[in-house]
């Protein structure tokens, strides 16, 4: 007896429903269960001092529209995204093109750069507010003996600066995801319009212009595409470092999100803003892949 | 040096400061922090906020166990059916807790009952009983609960006092709940008349000050509002040089210790958060001119403040950052300890009065009770979801016991619940000591308790308001986000999303 006859049927069938069914029951239960029990949730109106729920569908939708902070949650979510998504793919960019080489040595810079990759978020954040603090960080006295910040100010305790605080932390951590797609993309380009280009006469910036960022621009727009939808859901750095302050300087919609449920309670109404934020994440992302005309 | 944690935090930040000041090279500063066993976690958490409060007891003050033998003897019959039984309870790292959980295994010896206690920040202590009341979960037997919540979880927890009476062969012998305090009881435990949990600690605002500094000003102590401003204002300017600011506040924005500091400079102003008409009243005359004064407080404090909470606060008095502060009684005991490095400098004088009259509980909503010190007290409280409820309530019983409660005090030298244990040789005989273990703040502390004792509003919805919007954007405003300095815009902001919050919760 062979021993594909031992094998129960559904394992050695060619249907595919016997191999998709493991990750589709995954994505069924941790993937769709909890939104549309958000939606369900969010259909009701809660009432703080009995708990009781009551079915009012537009109640929480309608509150979200109205609510100020809300409107400040999303500025502040698309500025840290832009600025932060821009920051690293310029930086992931530039130091992909650096560490693109065959020279000795270069191996291990490369490997060197997933290191802040493995550092656990909430502890970027820790190292980071240690290293902004007013009496005996590293960063804010640096800034203090170029005079670009006073004492009087601490960098995450002044509305102007928080945020910037914030998106430091992140672009240090997540530079090396960049990095790490470019040189993916850069190492697979081939090499022959490079030296045509060279023959020709072409500079090393008209090559970059002319050939490398054409030729990488679908595994940039992935990059961007993937880093992007991760920001807006940014959370672990912006409680560990301001927890949304100084006032709501740094409040992101997730941020928002979490206040709503762990410090109010307001379970309905924290589903609502979550949806809200998927909803926006899921157009924004859309829109791009439409515009940049993104392939998989 | 000793490297006891907080002597060890300003060794950290001093040889920081020296560092950045070019006073010490890198290699020694690098040597420095060796020795000092700095680890980016370590450090961290300890020196930057993770919003534990400062705990800086010594067990070695814990004393021996006093248990009564007849207690003793109850807990091992009682314990018998419970064996090999564990309970949970969860809280916020607060000197008495962590007493407590060293001293839990004398419980767990007598009846055979585990005890599993989970210390974590207190957002997340609000965060975990939500979570389990709202699924009735059961995951916690105890809950701990801040006196800013006793009303939100009163409907979640079983009456102490009537379930002493329904068990009488689990109830402890000469438990005595009259022993407890009643303010503490009244401002802490109780809800609409009936007992939420047992109090079991009561940070409470007094007058803190560096006897050294105002000595060498020619200050007197400061007894009222304007003679705490004219002493604040005059250090800051004087000792500008020496880096140390007339006070030092716990002003983080969207934290509960910045909405504690607010409430002590509306009452300490003659206002109130709520009116008898229970509308927020915040945004008054009398509740502004509070925020106001606060306003110039944070002008003469250190920078830290608006980043800080209460171990912030904490570590700007141990450090020798501030003169005056008006805060958390608790504190005492640490910068008074053997190895601090301002050890005796602080005394301890009673809370400031204000020149308005104080608000009578008539003129004011939700039950607040408006006075000079404010309290942050909380109780332990047996969860009514509980699997294991009657040995929870032995361990319970045994945590509040005049003993236990006693040597709490003992060892981490903050105010006793019990009035017994003010009388107990052992609290008595260190009242005259200068250092670790000393009790002698403890008579102002509770003449603070019995007179002027300050409450917050006793409603269901004051946790999420108390946590959220009013610090928010209180944090707004001091922090210049928003309201371009005008006390009088935010408090209007704030009356408009309280009353909304009220009215939501069909409370107004």
């Amino acid at each position: 007896m062979s021993k594909r006859a031992l094998l129960p049927r559904w394992l050695t069938s060619e249907h595919p429903l016997p191999w998709l069914f493991p990750v589709t029951s995954l994505l069924l239960v941790f993937g769709l269960y909890p939104i549309l029990y958000s939606l369900w949730l969010s259909f009701y109106k809660r009432n703080p001092a009995t708990r009781k729920e009551t079915f009012l569908p537009s109640y929480n939708w309608e509150k979200l529209f109205a609510d100020d902070r809300v409107w400040d949650a999303i500025q502040i979510t698309f500025t840290y995204a832009f600025v932060a998504l821009a920051l690293q793919l310029i930086l992931g960019l530039a130091i992909a093109l650096l560490l693109d080489s065959d020279k000795k040595g270069f191996g291990v810079l490369r490997a060197l750069m997933t290191l802040p990759l493995v550092v656990p978020p909430a502890v970027t954040g820790m190292m980071f507010l240690l290293m902004y603090d007013s009496s005996f960080g590293v960063i804010s006295n640096a800034l203090y003996s170029l005079n670009l910040l006073s004492p009087s100010a601490p960098i995450l305790g002044t509305g102007s600066t928080a945020l910037w605080g914030v998106i430091v932390a992140d672009t240090w951590q997540w530079t090396p995801f960049m990095v790490l797609i470019m040189l993916a993309g850069l190492r697979a380009l081939p090499k022959e319009p490079f030296e045509a280009a060279s023959i020709d006469g072409a500079t090393a910036i008209q090559s970059f212009i002319h050939l490398t960022l054409p030729m990488m621009s679908k595994i940039i727009a992935l990059a961007v595409l993937i880093r992007g939808i991760d920001l807006f859901r940014i959370f672990d750095y912006v409680k560990v470092m301001t927890d949304s302050g100084p006032g709501t300087a740094t409040e992101t919609l997730t941020a928002y999100a979490g206040t709503v449920y762990f410090k109010s309670a307001n379970f309905p109404y924290a589903s609502t803003v979550a949806l809200g934020t998927l909803i926006l994440v899921l157009l924004t992302a859309t829109l791009f892949i439409k515009i940049f005309k993104v392939r998989f | 040096m000793s490297f006891k944690r907080f002597n060890k935090q300003n060794f950290i930040i001093d040889s920081a400061n020296a560092f950045t000041s070019r006073k010490i090279t890198k290699r020694d500063f690098l040597k420095k922090m060796g020795v000092a066993g700095v680890g980016i976690s370590a450090y961290s958490a300890g020196m930057l906020g993770s919003g534990a409060r400062p705990f800086f007891g010594n067990m070695a003050h814990a004393a021996e166990s006093n248990t009564p033998e007849d207690v003793a003897n109850f807990l091992r019959e009682a314990g018998k059916p419970f064996a090999g039984t564990t309970i949970r309870y969860t809280s916020e790292a607060t000197p008495p807790t962590n007493v407590l959980n060293e001293l839990k295994s004398e419980f767990t010896e007598l009846t055979g009952i585990n005890v599993e206690i989970e210390i974590v920040p207190l957002e997340q202590v609000l965060a975990k009983a939500t979570q389990d009341v709202q699924g009735e979960l059961g995951t916690y037997d105890l809950y701990y609960l801040d006196q800013a919540w006793t009303s939100t979880f009163a409907q979640d927890c079983i009456d102490p006092v009537e379930y002493y009476k329904a068990k009488p062969d689990l109830a402890m012998p000469d438990f005595d709940f009259d022993d407890f305090s009643k303010p503490l009881v009244e401002g802490i435990s109780e809800y609409e008349g009936k007992w939420i949990g047992l109090p079991f600690d009561i940070p409470i605002f007094t007058l803190m000050y560096r006897k050294d500094i105002l000595e060498k000003h020619g200050i007197e102590i400061p007894k009222t509002y304007e003679d705490f401003t004219a002493a604040v204002e005059f250090i800051t300017k004087a000792e500008k040089e020496n880096n140390i600011y007339g006070t030092g506040c716990q002003a983080k924005s969207g934290h509960y210790s910045l909405e504690c500091d607010w409430t002590q400079a509306v009452w300490g102003h003659g206002g109130s958060i709520f009116g008898a008409d229970k509308n927020f009243s915040g945004n008054d005359e009398a509740a502004i001119e509070g925020l106001e004064w606060y306003q110039k407080m944070l002008a003469n404090s250190p920078a830290a403040s608006v980043t800080s909470t209460w171990d912030g606060q904490w570590q700007m008095g141990a450090s020798g950052q501030i003169a005056l502060c008006q805060s958390w009684a608790e504190f005492f005991p640490g910068w008074n300890a053997d190895d601090s490095e301002v050890k005796g400098l602080w005394e301890m004088a009673k809370p400031l009065q204000g020149s308005a009259t104080l608000r009578s509980r008539d003129d004011v909503g939700f039950g607040e009770i408006p006075g000079w010190g404010h309290q942050g007290g909380s109780s332990i409280a047996l969860s009514r979801y509980s699997k294991n409820v009657d040995a929870a309530w032995l361990f319970l019983q045994w945590a509040c016991s005049k003993d236990i409660m006693t040597r709490c005090t003992l060892a981490g030298g903050f105010a006793p619940m019990r009035n017994s244990s003010y009388e107990d040789p052992r609290i008595v005989e260190r009242k005259g000591l200068v250092g670790s273990g000393t009790t002698r703040h403890l008579d102002t502390v509770k003449w603070t308790i019995d007179n002027v004792m300050a409450s917050e509003p006793d409603l269901p919805i004051w946790a999420g308001v108390a946590n959220n919007e009013i610090p928010t954007e209180l944090g707004k405003l001091l922090t210049g986000q928003d309201y371009g300095g005008s006390a009088k815009k935010c408090m209007d902001q704030v009356a408009k999303l309280v009353d909304a919050v009220v009215d939501e919760a069909e409370l107004g």
